[in-house]
């Protein structure tokens, strides 16, 4: 009987483990984990929803500017995305649907991202030797002054 | 009785906690266990709130780089940036510039290329330079969500592999566990981030960022389950390379005209 006692206290230890245990996962589990594998299931449709889309694509913004649209898709930024200069589309046009004029990155800097000329780039692709073809130092020069990003020529 | 006192008790105190804990350990694992069999039952399509009609089921979604056409203008970066609200000097998507010659090579990638790439001067003869746009290759068999002691990292059922920011804990396993950099732990928040293919973009039926502003069509993003998809077409039937094959991770960001120095 003395040994009895032992193991009774035992199986009243485990079983008050037991239930501490299943009340702190109540509490801690979160209610969707394992509804699709091991993670919070909930999270899925969170992240569907996680944030506004700001890029919109060239077709969006033909809605409006078809004249500016219509330019670009007969030039060789044919496959230049709007959004690529202008900033994307959420940004010009906000939530609550207001618009905001969107900036116009006038200074070389914007055409050098693309067209200066750097050796990784594809030989195929359009590149400039910028000091030489200002004959001078770039900085201050304006590209725009002289071609038309909608529809630019050499 | 007092002779063993002390060496009998600290004996038994210390089985009783090697038991006890070995009891927990088996209550949680059963009860885990249990929980994940019977959500295996339950309804296999993601909860889409407002009663959109995105069903995960019917994706696989696979992302596609053309190493030849990227012209380092680091639009992609850029628009990473805006759309995903990335903080300053971390990047989700980045593009690298290699330098390679018979002696040595070079790669940079400055600002992650989101400023563009100036001229480079290396101290070696240079055979031949590209870029390498990279991004979270989201493979199948991927070591980040396995390290995630919380169950934060996930791979979704149309093949995304995302962090839940809520769960996570900010421990940084899975940033050393990705063998391509593609996590950080975020400054602000202090849970690991990641690129994610623009998760509320591809189940809008929109591209992600980096692929709808590429100018050159460097990047591609596809479905592997839809008939006639470009990006499917080039994974079926060319010859497509991925990134560190060696490690078994599957990527599911597969290249075409990658170079061997190309990590």
């Amino acid at each position: 009987m003395e040994h009895g006692k032992h193991v009774f206290r035992i199986v009243i230890l485990v079983a008050v483990i037991l239930a501490v245990v299943l009340l702190a996962r109540g509490f801690l589990v979160p209610r969707t984990y394992g509804l699709y594998g091991r993670y919070r299931g909930a999270n899925v449709a969170q992240q569907m929803d996680a944030r506004p889309v700001l890029y919109a694509g060239a077709a969006a913004c033909a809605d409006c500017h078809s004249d500016e649209a219509t330019k670009r898709a007969a030039g060789a930024h044919k496959n230049v995305n709007c959004e690529v200069c202008h900033a994307p589309l959420g940004a010009h046009i906000l939530a609550d649907g207001s618009v905001v004029k969107p900036p116009v990155d006038r200074s070389f800097t914007l055409c050098a991202r693309c067209h200066r000329k750097v050796a990784a780039r594809p030989a195929g692709f359009p590149q400039v030797d910028l000091e030489q073809h200002v004959n001078g130092p770039v900085e201050g020069k304006v590209c725009l002054e002289c071609h038309d990003p909608h529809s630019p020529k050499p | 009785m007092s002779d063993c006192h002390d060496g009998c008790d600290g004996g038994r105190r210390e089985f009783l906690a090697g038991t006890l804990k070995l009891a927990g350990g088996a209550v949680v694992t059963v009860i885990g266990g249990s929980a994940l069999a019977s959500s295996s039952s339950s309804p296999t399509s993601a909860p889409r709130p407002g009663g959109g009609a995105y069903d995960w089921n019917e994706h696989l979604w696979a992302y596609l780089i053309d190493t030849t056409k990227c012209i380092g203008c680091g639009s992609c970066a850029r628009a990473c940036k805006a759309e995903n609200d990335v903080p300053d000097g971390f990047y989700r998507t980045w593009i690298e510039r290699y330098v390679v010659g018979s002696e040595d090579s070079h790669v940079d990638s400055p600002n992650g290329g989101m400023d563009g790439f100036p001229p480079v001067q290396v101290g070696f003869v240079a055979n031949k330079s590209f870029f390498v746009p990279k991004i979270c290759n989201h493979c199948r068999a991927t070591p980040c969500t396995q390290v995630c002691p919380v169950g934060a990292s996930y791979r979704t059922k149309d093949g995304a592999v995302l962090v839940d920011a809520e769960s996570c804990i900010g421990c940084g396993y899975c940033v050393q566990a990705c063998p391509y950099g593609s996590r950080f732990i975020h400054p602000a928040t202090h849970t690991a981030s990641k690129c994610t293919w623009c998760y509320h973009r591809i189940t809008k039926g929109l591209k992600p960022a980096c692929v709808t502003v590429c100018p050159t069509q460097a990047r591609q993003f596809g479905d592997l389950k839809k008939e006639g998809d470009p990006v499917r077409a080039v994974v079926e039937h060319d010859r497509v390379q991925i990134l560190q094959g060696h490690l078994l991770t599957e990527p599911q960001c597969y290249y075409t005209h990658l170079d061997k120095e190309v990590r």
